[in-house]
């Protein structure tokens, strides 16, 4: 199949701090898609420039054929980018269903009664269903990140961004994240998940890449690239003598 | 996980049906009627055309602040170039107090147009502070322009002066239609994304809210009501001044009426409306006071009542009105269920 998604010499950043150096990769419709690095290596980053909160100052990012490098939010949403944030953002004052809602509204531009089919199918496959006519701002932390998953798939997403979903969660909450994630991949989303459990980055995904500096340091099957001697480096910091400018 | 499906929320209830509806139109319905066969008295009337225009006044506000997250203090522009627009429309150009408010109207929304390009660009504080800093720049014009006699201000000067119920009629109907319209807003589609920016902007616009537009269609909104809401209360007091046409007492009122009331409630600013008038016309007698009490108010209700008076009735004993929730079951759905449990 085609890519979804690819990124080509992407440069970004939040203001003057550039955080993505010359980034380049690219993802296949219908895998799932590790990402990995130590911390401010630029993968959040990396899903902000993918879904339009910051700009690219240089390269190109197309997604589904399309040029979105300079596209607002919502209309990325439209096209399909369905994002969670690693810590979860719900719409505290409304109730689960609702949050959900309005992703089906207004990110798959359903009217409020076909959307409501789309929400509660949403809390189903992330197992909110019970829980639906609680405040958000009243769940638990697992369940606030079961809430941006649900709200990411209400958008209709053909690209799913999974940013630490199983990050805080015990070993248990983990296997129940990896079955989500192959449930999900099962129908037909294409998702890129940037995660530290290595255990759900080895079992889950079909390829693997490793950033560094904001950079793409090794792309692959995950298996090699978890043991290569480069993705070691990088997290054990063992040799700093090339750091550049 | 499995504990939690035990604590299933007792729900909201949601008072909003035929029988609130019949409540409200009876209540509109007799407004009308003791106004038109004047059995309120003259005094009363002025009252009570006080109370509908910061009940409209306080939705509007509570429409930018309490859902969309625009925290204005700068709505008294609009205000002042309704006054002048009245003003300048019936004693220079000789036209009818319609005209007026229509031109003010007019002016009102293709200001908030142009103030839209510069405002959206901030949030938070620097939008509250650049809608103030743009509100004294337009005072400070109008007190040395010399077409609406800079500092000495303007009269209105109609044919036939509106009589008190006349007056009182039209803020009735403006508030209804304020009311109204604000009310099916959050009812739409729009408004579901506009209850979600009110939580967490970047995130609604991440799941596809049209974060622009929907900003600009409440300025908008605001901006035409409360100028018509000035263009009223010029006709009432029959003149205009720089310094309290384009006063921050007007905004200062709209948030203490939403932060008594409730932010973010529809019944808040109905309420926050009533007591601000009643209150400010009963410290009418004690003058030096007056704001200083007000403050205070305004102060114990932020530290003991942070919901406002109905946003903690509501919480309290867990009901809402005029809600703009949606429920995730309508009745034929539970009925479904029930069938295939069965």
């Amino acid at each position: 199949m085609g890519n979804i998604l690819t990124f080509e010499h992407v440069d970004a950043g939040y203001g003057r701090v550039q955080i993505l150096h010359d980034l380049s990769f690219s993802v296949e419709e219908g895998e799932v898609y590790g990402v990995i690095g130590p911390n401010g290596c630029g993968k959040t980053t990396m899903f902000n420039a993918l879904i339009g909160l910051i700009i690219p100052n240089k390269g190109t990012i197309t997604f589904n054929g399309q040029n979105v490098t300079k596209m607002k939010p919502d209309k990325r949403c439209h096209l399909g980018i369905g994002r969670t944030y690693q810590v979860p953002r719900p719409f505290e004052g409304m109730s689960v269903y609702e949050n959900v809602l309005v992703a089906a509204v207004h990110g798959a531009n359903h009217n409020e009664k076909t959307g409501r089919e789309v929400a509660l199918k949403s809390l189903e496959l992330t197992e909110l269903y019970d829980k639906r006519e609680i405040l958000a701002g009243e769940l638990t932390l697992l369940d606030r990140k079961r809430l941006e998953i649900a709200r990411a798939l209400g958008t209709e997403p053909k690209l799913l961004l999974l940013d630490e979903v199983a990050a805080g969660l015990t070993e248990a909450e983990v296997q129940d994240v990896i079955k989500m994630v192959k449930n999900l991949k099962v129908a037909g989303y294409s998702i890129i998940w940037i995660e530290h459990v290595i255990q759900t980055m080895v079992e889950a995904t079909d390829h693997l890449m490793c950033m560094s500096d904001g950079h793409e340091l090794l792309i692959g099957e995950p298996r090699p690239v978890m043991e290569s001697k480069e993705v070691e480096e990088v997290y054990l910091g063992v040799e700093e003598e090339d750091e550049d400018e | 996980m499995k504990d939690n499906t035990t604590t299933l929320h007792k729900p909201v209830k949601i008072l909003d049906g035929i029988v609130m509806l019949i409540i409200c139109i009876v209540i509109c319905v007799a407004l009308y009627v003791l106004g038109i066969t004047k059995t309120f008295s003259n005094n009363t009337m002025r009252y009570m055309f006080k109370i509908f225009l910061y009940i409209t006044m306080g939705t509007m506000w509570n429409l930018m602040s309490g859902f969309t997250g625009m925290t204005s203090l700068g709505q008294q522009v609009f205000i002042g170039i309704a006054g002048y627009s009245v003003a300048v429309m019936t004693s220079t150009y000789k036209m009818s107090m319609w005209m007026g408010l229509l031109v003010g109207a007019v002016i009102g929304v293709v200001f908030a147009l142009i103030l839209s390009f510069v405002l959206f660009r901030m949030r938070g504080m620097y939008f509250a502070v650049a809608t103030w800093l743009i509100a004294e720049a337009v005072r400070l014009w109008f007190n040395s322009w010399p077409f609406v006699k800079q500092g000495a201000g303007m009269t209105v000067a109609v044919k036939q002066i509106p009589k008190v119920r006349e007056l009182y009629i039209y803020a009735l109907t403006l508030m209804i239609i304020a009311l109204i319209v604000v009310y099916a807003l959050l009812r739409t589609k729009t408004g579901l994304g506009l209850t979600a920016m009110r939580d967490d902007a970047d995130a609604s616009s991440s799941v596809g809210v049209n974060i622009f537009k929907s900003k600009l269609l409440c300025y908008l909104i605001c901006s035409v009501f409360i100028a018509l809401c000035g263009g009223l209360f010029a006709l009432q007091k029959g003149s205009v001044l720089p310094s309290s046409s384009f006063g921050i007492d007007w905004t200062v009122a709209m948030v203490f009426i939403v932060i008594l009331g409730g932010v973010g409630t529809m019944a808040g600013p109905i309420l926050g409306g009533i007591i601000y008038v009643i209150l400010s016309e009963f410290l009418a007698h004690f003058p030096g006071w007056s704001n200083i009490i007000l403050g205070a108010i305004a102060i114990l209700v932020i530290i003991f009542l942070p919901d406002g008076i109905i946003g903690t009735l509501q919480k309290k004993l867990n009901f809402e009105i005029f809600s703009q929730k949606r429920l995730s079951a309508p009745k034929k759905s539970l009925k479904q269920k029930a069938d295939m449990a069965a």
